[in-house]
């Protein structure tokens, strides 16, 4: 009978302390304001309206009993928000379908002090550099919101263009806005030497797009601005080159590391030899982006048209196909372009060199798929270091992602959509699948139980099967995620929050600290080895740290081997798998000791 | 081989002169000589197109002209 009280005891507790913190932090995170500080005219881009959520505020003092009653005319269902809210009488309802329409009734009422559209305020970064207030483009993609999930670190993405102003070399200089960008050594495959500077203008502003030095307090942002270019020089000073050099550079940046290469170049026929390099680079695990061309017709150039290549038009300001942009039945994905007639504000802003002095700096507004394309090639860079695996994992979060134009899954200008960064890092799902970490955990159990003798071995009905072993486990593994599924409802009225909770325990410091985030110290031993030390006098907490400590032990053993986003927190990359690794044997060490019999001889 | 057209400068990329040939066909420019870049002037010119090289400008095939008179 003791015994039974104990479990109980163990579950409650477990419960207690996994879930407690849960609804803490869940609250930390709704009243943390968005950092960092934006500015008046971003504010707008950080607050996404809620569909079909009202948010109500009466007087203070009205009581339930009176809202019910009204509520029945306004063809809603008011709750209350919180407990704490019941003194100010701040209600939410879900499920409105003419939430306008509802709003204006609801305003009429005297006891209202103000009702309006719920909304979900969103951490967004904005940027220093003077300016990115003109860059029009990177709002179009959602970057403020994409920079909190990435910055496209330490991926490589190899410019094949005119070359890059990326050193002081003879009377080439670097440009100021690419000062403080990672570079990996390049080629130039024009004048046959390893310094591939820019001697034309191109390829100095398409680099810039893709990792322009950002929040430098310096001209202008970049997409993926922590990501590394590889200059890669295969058009002449005039902007030309050759079938022969350009699948060259493709094998070259292949096999060099990198992960994404841009060419925002084309023309030419199809040619076998150019086909063959795209598809070496594709099977080696790099996503090959080009431009589909400035002819204005319906006619992918190559190599944007060759199979392994994801094809980009360009679209202006107003989101429409822009008058120059080719299309055609090989597009895959649109992005901004820019559209100048109506003047240089509708260009693309880059640093680049002035085309008459490759020594000067100067920050030119262009209008071009050339100018579309490293927009997805960076936005491709973000999806790598977010976790993404293969060219295919990342060309099916491209276009999920993309903003699906007219209703249209597909089209012959639009392609998939509108890229859009943030929901296309969305739809990867921050990099980890959900339930892995659940089966190494169970796998780890099993090689727990197999090192344990018989009699030491802990009783499948008395201690595995029970809730104060099995909740902490699957908190640590699968997160609250498994608890949502039982309670719709109320997850529908606090969404975002109840989405921020359902994170295995390892990422919840994601959810106080922002989810760019991740500590080394709770995707470590730390919260099972502290949890256990009570539990050398408490027999009864045992099982549920032991729980804990499997499932803790499945999910850093998953994350090290799926080699997970979380892996780019630590100062130097190559200590994360190492460290994974060592507290997973930690964690091991405490959950064999936790379900351990001891009273066995 | 003779094409004729009218000259025309191109806003896309860093600014391309080309050539909007009266076989429906738009090339961009090169060779000549810098009087050649006369906006919405016509010509007839003598030279080589060069279908294979790819280009940042990416309007059509290059256009070697060799000479070329206004008409």
């Amino acid at each position: 009978m003791r015994m039974v009280r104990w479990t109980l005891g163990g579950a409650a507790l477990a419960l207690a302390v996994t879930v407690a913190p849960a609804c803490k932090s869940a609250e930390s995170e709704a009243e943390r304001p968005p950092a960092p500080p934006a500015s008046l005219d971003n504010l707008a881009d950080d607050v996404d309206v809620v569909p079909h959520a009202i948010l109500v505020d009466f007087k203070d003092g009205t009581t339930q009993a009176e809202f019910d009653a009204w509520e029945a005319d306004w063809g809603v269902d008011l709750e209350l928000n919180s407990v704490e809210s019941a003194d100010e009488a701040l209600t939410l309802a879900v499920g409105v379908d003419d939430v306008q329409g509802v709003l204006e009734r609801i305003r009429q009422h005297p006891s209202v002090e103000a009702a309006e559209p719920l909304m979900e305020v969103r951490a967004s970064y904005t940027p220093n550099d003077p300016e990115y207030t003109r860059q029009w483009n990177l709002k179009m993609i959602d970057m403020p919101k994409a920079w909190e999930r990435s910055r496209g670190k330490g991926v490589v993405v190899a410019v094949l263009d005119t070359g890059i102003a990326y050193e002081d070399h003879d009377d080439f200089k670097q440009v100021p806005d690419l000062k403080g960008v990672k570079f990996v050594p390049g080629y130039d495959f024009v004048n046959d030497d390893e310094h591939a500077n820019d001697d034309h203008g191109h390829g100095t502003h398409v680099a810039g797009t893709i990792a322009q030095a950002t929040n430098n307090g310096e001209g202008v942002a970049g997409v993926a601005f922590e990501a590394t270019l590889m200059p890669v020089k295969v058009l002449n000073h005039f902007g030309g080159g050759t079938t022969a050099d350009i699948a060259d550079a493709i094998r070259f940046a292949a096999d060099k590391g990198a992960n994404v290469i841009n060419m925002s170049l084309g023309g030419g026929g199809y040619s076998q030899v150019m086909a063959n390099a795209v598809e070496y680079a594709r099977k080696k695990g790099v996503t090959v982006v080009a431009a589909a061309g400035n002819g204005g017709r319906a006619r992918v150039e190559f190599p944007a048209a060759y199979a392994g290549a994801v094809a980009v038009s360009a679209v202006g300001p107003e989101g429409s196909l822009a008058p120059y942009s080719s299309y055609g039945k090989e597009l895959d994905i649109a992005a901004p372009g820019g559209d100048k007639r109506k003047g240089d504000e509708g260009g693309i802003l880059q640093n680049t060199i002035d085309p008459r002095d490759p020594s000067r700096s100067v920050y030119a507004s262009y209008q071009g798929t050339s100018m579309a394309t490293p927009h997805v090639a960076a936005v491709a860079a973000m999806l790598y270091a977010a976790g993404a695996k293969t060219p295919d994992a990342v060309e099916k979060a491209l276009y999920a992602g993309a903003a699906k134009v007219a209703d249209q899954a597909w089209t012959e200008q639009y392609g998939h959509g509108l890229l859009n960064a943030e929901a296309s890092l969305a739809s990867l799902g921050g990099g980890m699948s959900r339930w892995p970490p659940l089966y190494w955990a169970l796998g780890l159990l099993a090689f727990v139980l197999l090192t344990l003798r018989g009699r030491e071995r802990p009783g499948y009905l008395n201690s595995l099967l029970r809730p104060a072993f099995l909740v902490p486990l699957l908190l640590s593994t699968v997160g609250v995620y498994f608890v949502r599924t039982w309670f719709v409802s109320s997850a529908d009225v606090t969404g975002s929050v109840v989405e921020m909770a359902s994170l295995p325990i390892p990422d919840w410091e994601r959810i106080i600290f922002g989810r760019r985030t991740v500590s080394p110290l709770f995707y470590s031993a730390l919260i099972p080895v502290l949890l256990s030390l009570p539990a050398i006098g408490w027999k009864g907490l045992r099982p549920a740290v032991g729980g804990l400590a499997l499932g803790f032990a499945g999910f850093l053993a998953y994350s090290a081997w799926a080699g997970a986003p979380a892996l780019s927190w630590m100062p130097f990359t190559f200590l994360a798998k190492p460290w994974l690794g060592f507290n997973t044997v930690l964690c091991i060490v405490v959950a064999r000791a936790m379900l351990k019999k001891e009273d066995a001889p | 081989m003779k094409l004729s057209g009218r000259v025309v400068f191109r806003d896309v990329e860093t600014g391309v002169w080309v050539l909007e040939g009266d076989d429906g066909t738009t090339y961009q420019l090169a060779g000549g000589d810098r009087k050649l870049k006369a906006d919405g002037q016509r010509i007839e010119a003598e030279g080589d197109v060069d279908r294979d090289v790819l280009t940042s400008a990416m309007v059509g095939p290059v256009f070697n002209v060799s000479s070329y008179r206004f008409v």
